[in-house]
């Protein structure tokens, strides 16, 4: 039974791993397309939001079937239940995907007011964050969360700037007011995408240690050591 | 006759360097381990790790068996139990021990309970009456066989008898329990019954379980010790043993990579 549990437990890490893949594929994706203003490409990650709402479910059953089924403990326990919160994480930061990609189509009529760098920049942190996270959870290592809280501040001041300049075009010229308050809403998605990317952090940091870690900077550094 | 005084020490029963043979086996090795009053101490560890012998340590009950050696100290309320004068039955009137399979006596339901009284020499009838309900009532047993207490207790239910087994233990008012596996013949209501009982009776009494169910050591235990070849790898709270065990024996063998 013992042996039946670790081979579960074993796929199951698979299935999150692809998921978090797929999460992270949406997502660095759907700001490709708007940055291109590929409407295939955001209609690709629409495509995909079905998939990653079964996967969430899916996980989620065998989760909670393996808990009834083998009641595990210490590292197995840890990991089920690191499992558990890091499938509804991915969940959302795949819906803010599909949300980037529908705004990319719906603005897709007119050409940007200003060249996009700010937004791909961030979509480029968040999904380092992600990809760092899911090799962490994939070899139970914690050395690359280190520098999550400073990426995360990153993120965060690149929100406020593209809020202050986007806020300075819109004055200027109110026919941009549209694209520009879209924007604002895209830099908020990424920037909840990557406080989701730390929670997931939060997560294998305990799966791994035992102990439980705040990466939030607005509470304190984290303590990786 | 020994007195104990029961202060209100921090530990009840402390172990200080104990070891046991059994002839050539050296059974325990270097033991020590502190317990707390009024909790639930569970002792796990694979089959042949010591758990059942260091439980039969508390309450003499090596004694008995030829070839058994014992060095060290076990301390109840700070004295000596293995010291020169101290009288074994005394320390078992204490120190009470509920086994593994229920053991009745094929005697009456009201006189399985009143025998030990009766040793001791309660001979008084409404007395001996108060017992019998109080531990009844404590052993969470009284309402299920209040109208037949003069039926033999063979006739009870598996659960029914291991209750009965743990009154008769707190009818001669010890002040720890032992139990020794005290589930793994019982199904799973009646082990339901048994843990809810132990929650309780932590109120009253320090318990102290071996188990090999590990769901079980974690839902009733206050503290838990893991054992493995006759040592006594960790001791901890139960929360901390079960969920991020310090010692790397402990996470394998509870998450059942080994034993």
């Amino acid at each position: 039974m013992v042996e039946k549990f670790h081979r579960e437990l074993d796929q199951l890490r698979i299935e999150v791993i692809k998921m978090g893949e797929l999460a992270e594929d949406m997502l660095q994706r759907s700001v490709e397309a708007l940055k291109k203003q590929d409407n295939a490409m955001a209609e690709w990650v629409l495509s995909k939001k079905c998939k990653i709402a079964d996967m969430d479910q899916d996980i989620e059953t065998k989760t909670l079937q393996m808990l009834t089924l083998y009641q595990p403990m210490a590292i197995d326990l840890r990991e089920i239940g690191c499992i558990f919160k890091m499938i509804t994480y991915l969940a959302r930061i795949g819906r803010y995907a599909k949300d980037i990609a529908k705004i990319s189509i719906e603005i897709s009529d007119r050409p940007h007011f200003k060249k996009l760098i700010s937004i791909p920049h961030m979509s480029e942190i968040v999904c380092g964050m992600i990809d760092d996270a899911l090799i962490s959870f994939k070899e139970k290592d914690i050395s690359r969360f280190k520098d999550f809280s400073d990426r995360d501040n990153d993120v965060d001041e690149l929100r406020y700037s593209i809020f202050r300049e986007c806020l300075t075009y819109m004055i200027e010229d109110p026919k941009v007011i549209t694209q520009g308050t879209h924007y604002i809403m895209i830099a908020r998605y990424l920037e909840r995408c990557a406080d989701h990317a730390c929670k997931i952090a939060e997560k294998i940091y305990y799966m791994v240690k035992g102990e439980h870690i705040d990466i939030d900077p607005s509470t304190q550094k984290c303590n990786v050591n | 006759m020994v007195k104990y005084k029961m202060g209100k020490e921090e530990y009840i029963i402390k172990t200080k360097d104990l070891n046991l043979w059994y002839g050539d086996k050296h059974a325990l090795i270097d033991v020590n381990l502190n317990m707390k009053p009024n909790k639930v101490t569970a002792l796990i560890g694979p089959s042949g790790c010591g758990k059942s012998t260091l439980i039969r340590c508390f309450n003499r009950m090596n004694d008995v068996i030829p070839e058994c050696k014992i060095k060290g100290q076990v301390y109840y309320h700070e004295k000596d139990i293995y010291e020169q004068g101290v009288d074994a039955v005394e320390i078992r009137k204490k120190i009470g021990m509920v086994f593994q399979k229920p053991n009745p006596f094929p005697k009456s339901i009201y006189e399985n309970i009143a025998y030990g009284p009766r040793v001791q020499g309660i001979n008084n009838k409404k007395k001996l009456d108060e017992i019998v309900e109080k531990s009844l009532r404590n052993a969470a047993l009284r309402d299920e066989v209040k109208d037949r207490l003069n039926d033999s207790a063979m006739g009870l239910s598996g659960g029914q008898q291991q209750r009965l087994c743990i009154a008769r233990a707190l009818a001669i008012e010890p002040d720890v329990i032992l139990m020794d596996e005290p589930c793994s013949s019982l199904d799973p209501i009646a082990t339901a019954k048994i843990e809810d009982l132990i929650g309780e009776l932590k109120k009253k009494y320090t318990v102290i379980i071996v188990t090999h169910n590990m769901q079980q050591a974690a839902r009733v235990s206050d503290y838990t010790s893991y054992m493995y070849l006759g040592k006594m790898i960790e001791y901890g709270q139960t929360k901390q043993i079960f969920e991020n065990p310090k010692e790397e024996l402990t996470e394998k063998y509870i998450t059942g990579r080994f034993g």
